[in-house]
Parts: C-alpha cells; sequence; structure tokens
C-alpha cells in the first residue's frame, strides 16, 4: 500500500510564446495556453504504475490559480484518484520557497503520504528548488532527478542522472520526495473513460488560511529574489553551417560536446 | 444554448489529436504509398476508448454519443492521421446493431466495437443502385432457418481490413410479397463471399472493394433486428452519423491542410516578408477558416440533435453539414496547396493526397447534388426533382 503525492503544475504551453507581465515580472498567464506541465505527465504516470503494481492512492496536489483546475483534471483524467488544490490570490508572484512552504502545509493534512513525487524542474519557472526545499521541511530523504524509481516494502531505490555527475544509485525508507526527470517514462493518454470519470474526481480547494500559513510568508512582496528587468529572447539566430571537408563528423562531434550533448 | 463543448469533449479532442500527432501526417503517407496500414494508431486509440466513445456503456464502449466519435474522427484527420474506417465501423454499423439488434447480437459484437479490436465494413451502394436505395438488387431468400444472399456491392471501404460486412439487402416481405429493405452481417470468410480491390488514384492506407455475394448462406441471426421490420429504422439510424462523421472527416482534414499552409506562409519569404503577409495569401486561407468553422457547427448541431434522439432534425442538420464541410474542406486544401506554389504538389508537403482525399467528400457518402435535392424538397418545400 503506497499512497502517493504527484506534486502538478499549470504551466504555459511551452510550444506557445512566453512573456513575463509588464507590471510584475511575473508570468504572464493570459499570453499563452495553459497545459499540465509535461513532465508532470511523467510524474503522475509513475505514481499511477507504482499504485498499479501494487496497492495505494494517488493524490495530486496543485499550487496555482483558479484555471489550473484543468491541468489538475488532466491528471485525474490519466487515472490519479483525488486531487488538493491550493489556490489564493495572495500566492501570486510567491518564490520556491514559499511555495514549498504552501506544499508542505498541504501534505501534512493528508493522512499518510509514503512518496510524494514531483517534476525535476517546471518548464516556466525552471528553478528546479521545490523538490528539495520540501524534502527538508517536511524531514524527508530526497532522491531527485530520477530517471528510474523502484518501491519495495518501506524501501525506494531511484536510479538518479544529472548531465555533471552522471548516473548515481540512491536507496531510501520511506515516506521520501523524489524528483523525475524526462527519462522516467512515457506518460499515457487518458483513456476517454479516464476522461468521463475526472469529473467526478474530488478536488479540494484550499486557501492559504485553511492551511494555516501565514499570508505573511508568501507572495510577491515576500519572495526571497525578485525580477528587476527583463527582455524579451533575442531572436533565433541562424544555425551553424559545418562544410565537410573530410573533417565534418569531427568538427559535429565537437559541437555536440560543446553543447554536452555527447 | 450553449455553442461550447463540454470540458469532457474538450479534454477527449485534445487527448485524441495529441495521440494522433505522435504519428502524423508522414506517417500516414508513408503507410499509404507502400501499401501499409494505420493499424497501430487504430489498435491503440481502440485500447484508449477513443474508437468505443458512443457504443453503451453495459457493453464496455464510453457511454457517449456521435458528437463524441466525430470530435475523435475530426482529431485524428486534423492531426493528420485519418480512420476512414471510424465512419463506417463504429459509427454505423455500431449504431445500428445497438439501437436495432437483439440482444444476443449486442452481447455477440459490441463489446469488441467498444475496443475497436472488431472493424465491420457497411455495404450498400450497387454498380446500378448508387443513391436509389429502392433499386438495391442484393436480394435475401429464406431457406429453412438459413437465409441466401446474392447481390454485388461496389465502393465499400475497408473490406480487406474487416472481419465481417453489414450487408444492406432486400427480402420478400412475407405478408405483401413487396421487397423491403433487411440489414445482415456477413463475416467475411464466408463461403460465396468476394471481394475485388478497386484501384483509385486516391493516397490512402484505406481501400475501395467490390463484393460479390454468391449463393452467401447465412444462420438466422445475421439479419439484424427479430424482423425486417425495422430495416427501415435501422437505415435511418446508421446513415445519419455517417454524414455527422463524414462531415468531421472533412473538417479535419481542412484543418490539417489549412495548418500546412498557415506554416508555410509565416515562413516562406521571397522578397523581404514572409508570403503570408500578404493579403493574396491571408484571404483564401481566412475564407478557409470561416468556412470551416460553420460547418464545424452545423457538425456539432447535428451530432447533438442526433444524441437527442431526435432523428428526423438530425438528418437535415446532418446533410447540411456534409455538404458544407465538403466544400470547405475542398476550398481549404486548394488555397494551402495554391499558398504552397510548386511545393504544394510535391509528394514531401503531402497536400496533393488531400486533394483527392476532400473531394471524395463531395461525392460520399452521398453526392452534393443529392443534398441539395434534400433541401429543396424537404427543407424548402419544392417539389422532388428525381
Amino acid at each position: 500500500m503506497t499512497n502517493i503525492v504527484v506534486l502538478v503544475k499549470q504551466v504555459p504551453d511551452t510550444y506557445s510564446e512566453r512573456k513575463l507581465s509588464d507590471s510584475d515580472f511575473t508570468l504572464d498567464r493570459e499570453s499563452a495556453d495553459a497545459v499540465l506541465d509535461e513532465i508532470n505527465e511523467r510524474a503522475v504516470e509513475e505514481a499511477l504504475k507504482i499504485t498499479e503494481a501494487g496497492e495505494g492512492e494517488v493524490t495530486v496536489l496543485a499550487v496555482g490559480p483558479d484555471r489550473a483546475t484543468d491541468a489538475i483534471r488532466k491528471a485525474l483524467s490519466m487515472g490519479a484518484h483525488k486531487a488538493v488544490h491550493v489556490s489564493d490570490p495572495a500566492l501570486h508572484g510567491s518564490d520556491v520557497i514559499a511555495t514549498a512552504k504552501v506544499i508542505a502545509a498541504a501534505i501534512r493534512r493528508l493522512d499518510s503520504v509514503d512518496l510524494i513525487i514531483a517534476g525535476n524542474a517546471s518548464s516556466d519557472g525552471g528553478s528546479g528548488g521545490v523538490p528539495a526545499i520540501l524534502a527538508e521541511l517536511l524531514g524527508m530523504p530526497q532522491l531527485t532527478h530520477a530517471r528510474s524509481v523502484t518501491v519495495e516494502g518501506g524501501t525506494i531505490k531511484v536510479d538518479r542522472e544529472t548531465a555533471d555527475e552522471g548516473v548515481t544509485h540512491l536507496e531510501a525508507q520511506l515516506p521520501a520526495v523524489v524528483s523525475v526527470t524526462e527519462k522516467i517514462n512515457e506518460p499515457r493518454y487518458p483513456s476517454f473513460k479516464g476522461i468521463m470519470a475526472a469529473k467526478k474526481k474530488p478536488v479540494e480547494t484550499l486557501t492559504v488560511a485553511d492551511l494555516g500559513v501565514d499570508a505573511s510568508e508568501v507572495g510577491l512582496d515576500n519572495a526571497w529574489s525578485k525580477v528587476l528587468e527583463a527582455a524579451p529572447k533575442p531572436p533565433r539566430e541562424a544555425g551553424q553551417k559545418i562544410e565537410d571537408s573530410g573533417d565534418g563528423g569531427v568538427k559535429i562531434a565537437e559541437f555536440l560536446a560543446a553543447q554536452k550533448l555527447i | 444554448m450553449s455553442f461550447v463543448e463540454s470540458a469532457e469533449r474538450q479534454a477527449l479532442r485534445a487527448a485524441a489529436f495529441e495521440l494522433a500527432s505522435k504519428y502524423g501526417h508522414e506517417y500516414t503517407l508513408k503507410q499509404a504509398r507502400s501499401g501499409g496500414k494505420t493499424s497501430e494508431m487504430w489498435a491503440e486509440a481502440g485500447k484508449l476508448g477513443y474508437l468505443g466513445v458512443a457504443v453503451p456503456e453495459e457493453y464496455g464502449g464510453g457511454g457517449g454519443g456521435i458528437g463524441d466519435l466525430a470530435a475523435v474522427c475530426e482529431e485524428f484527420c486534423a492531426a493528420g492521421v485519418p480512420q476512414l474506417l471510424m465512419v463506417v465501423s463504429p459509427a454505423i454499423c455500431a449504431t445500428v446493431i445497438a439501437r436495432y439488434g437483439t440482444e444476443r447480437q449486442k452481447q455477440r459484437w459490441l463489446p469488441r466495437f467498444a475496443t475497436g479490436e472488431l472493424k465491420m465494413a457497411f455495404a450498400i451502394t450497387e454498380p446500378d443502385a448508387g443513391s436509389n436505395s429502392h433499386r438495391i438488387a442484393t436480394v435475401a431468400h429464406r431457406d429453412g432457418d438459413d437465409w441466401v444472399l446474392n447481390g454485388q456491392k461496389v465502393f465499400i471501404s475497408g473490406v480487406d481490413e474487416a472481419e465481417a460486412v453489414l450487408v444492406v439487402g432486400r427480402t420478400e416481405d412475407a405478408r405483401t410479397g413487396k421487397l423491403q429493405p433487411a440489414l445482415f452481417v456477413v463475416p467475411t470468410d464466408t463461403p460465396g463471399f468476394t471481394a475485388r480491390k478497386i484501384e483509385m488514384d486516391i493516397v490512402s492506407p484505406d481501400w475501395q472493394f467490390e463484393i460479390f455475394l454468391d449463393d452467401v448462406r447465412l444462420p438466422a441471426d445475421a439479419l439484424i433486428g427479430e424482423s425486417t421490420d425495422t430495416a427501415l429504422l435501422q437505415l435511418f439510424a446508421g446513415l445519419n452519423p455517417e454524414r455527422i462523421m463524414g462531415a468531421s472527416f472533412s473538417i479535419g482534414i481542412g484543418r490539417l491542410a489549412l495548418r500546412k499552409a498557415v506554416d508555410y506562409a509565416n515562413t516562406r519569404k521571397v522578397w523581404d516578408v514572409p508570403i503570408g503577409a500578404h493579403q493574396a495569401i491571408q484571404h483564401p486561407l481566412a475564407k478557409a477558416k470561416v468556412e470551416l468553422e460553420l460547418a464545424k457547427l452545423m457538425t456539432q448541431k447535428a451530432a447533438w440533435l442526433y444524441d437527442s434522439g431526435d432523428d428526423m432534425a438530425a438528418g437535415e442538420a446532418a446533410n447540411m453539414a456534409k455538404y458544407a464541410a465538403a466544400e470547405a474542406a475542398v476550398h481549404a486544401v486548394d488555397a494551402a496547396v495554391h499558398t504552397h506554389g510548386g511545393n504544394g504538389l510535391t509528394a514531401e508537403f503531402g497536400l496533393g493526397a488531400l486533394v483527392t482525399a476532400t473531394r471524395v467528400g463531395r461525392i460520399a457518402p452521398v453526392s452534393r447534388e443529392m443534398i441539395l435535392n434534400f433541401v429543396a424538397q424537404h427543407s424548402l418545400g419544392l417539389p422532388k426533382s428525381y
């Protein structure tokens, strides 16, 4: 029996043009289509695989504005059992620490959580800090950047892979926090029955006050870091052309190595 | 009244589009040109329940309606992986059996329609009876408890992939002696059943066939329903979904062409701006967008009427939707080809294949002219003209 909480985030579609708002340099949510972050689909997939192989319940947890409901429904349509949605205007502009505090408070309210699965980094904020901070706040072991996860009894084993450090093998006792990378799995498509069932699954909506978190700990004004200035990204530069005069292969290899791709 | 689809319908569209995008138009072209099928995609869609959305829940289906099935059909086409047999197998055959089949027939066939494991073709058109179903010459005679079927059918999609064909024939009414329609499920391995491929200048993984029925002996329960009394109703029950699906098919292909055209117009530069900055390019594409959206709205209305049980009103709307969608798709593809210039007819861009694919929509399942006849007579009250 493994009860799993999956952290999910609604983000602007990676394929659309993403912008910061002019007024406070937070994400301009109106400028792009909002979707469930793809890495979270993988996190949900992993949670479903674990519970399907044994027993347990998958709860998705989202912190975000009202329309994050759509991202939650997507996760529920994939097969997650229920959801908690923390939505509060006071959270606007919260940094990773405030976000992790809110998530920790929401998790403490749940009974018997064995495992928390997150994506390793969101495709919008991209700091990758929440899983580690959350583990510290909850006093749980953290197993980040997992490319594979195995749960056996009360033990979790993870193959951790990063570009700089290569592969390491981690093991911890549950409860624990895991963050997964894109290599973890291929997420399933929601079935039609899953889509129809998602409507009827329970979604608990909470405010910061419901969680007992002080409003002075969250929001843009209380963030530890601040965006002072933002400029649109420069237009894409023309690609680099390599003329092959016998050393084409070497040059391509050098280019890929410089990009840390090989 | 709402013109916006439910959250579930929208989620279904998004999921279907995403699944088909994994395969993509290039996959379809490659399979079609090498004589292959798109069966992996069909199988995956079936497992996810997308092909069985309209099959009743008690038989393992999704319990949704034709509106859901049409949404899936449109999204598959829009993503470049049309599934022609959706128009036939789950839309016509499964609907007819679900509405008019005996309990035994439902239990026998519906669970595998629900999963997509079963493909059933549909055969109505004959060499001498196209739109005129009163001239259908495929006749079933009773022989003891059995039926013996003789006749010929033409332009039947996907017979090579189908386990059985739902054949529209006629039989003698026991009381009046008049010939009246009757629908039979004919397994494709029944002795006396043969099919011959018709070579078409259409790039599609799904093929067209002629069917020959030569003393095809069928058990009593091959006849759909308890008797032939409901056969006309069965035909209407099947043909409205066919038009709605045909419309969705056209709209999806139109969307595919339009998306390709917009991408190309936004990136192709001949002088200093993309060609899409010019009104001569913009206006035909904008017009195509308007026509596709209007056709889609009518298709949604037809599906809604059908799913609400109003077969008569659905008939008019389904005819209009099918007409409008076929025209919109032909115009969209034409504009897309023209936007691409010479590239519009290269194999690489795959738009030439869409010219014939959308042209079919003007002819099948019923010609544009027969729809205008219907509208003139039934919607406007003009004399029957044929």
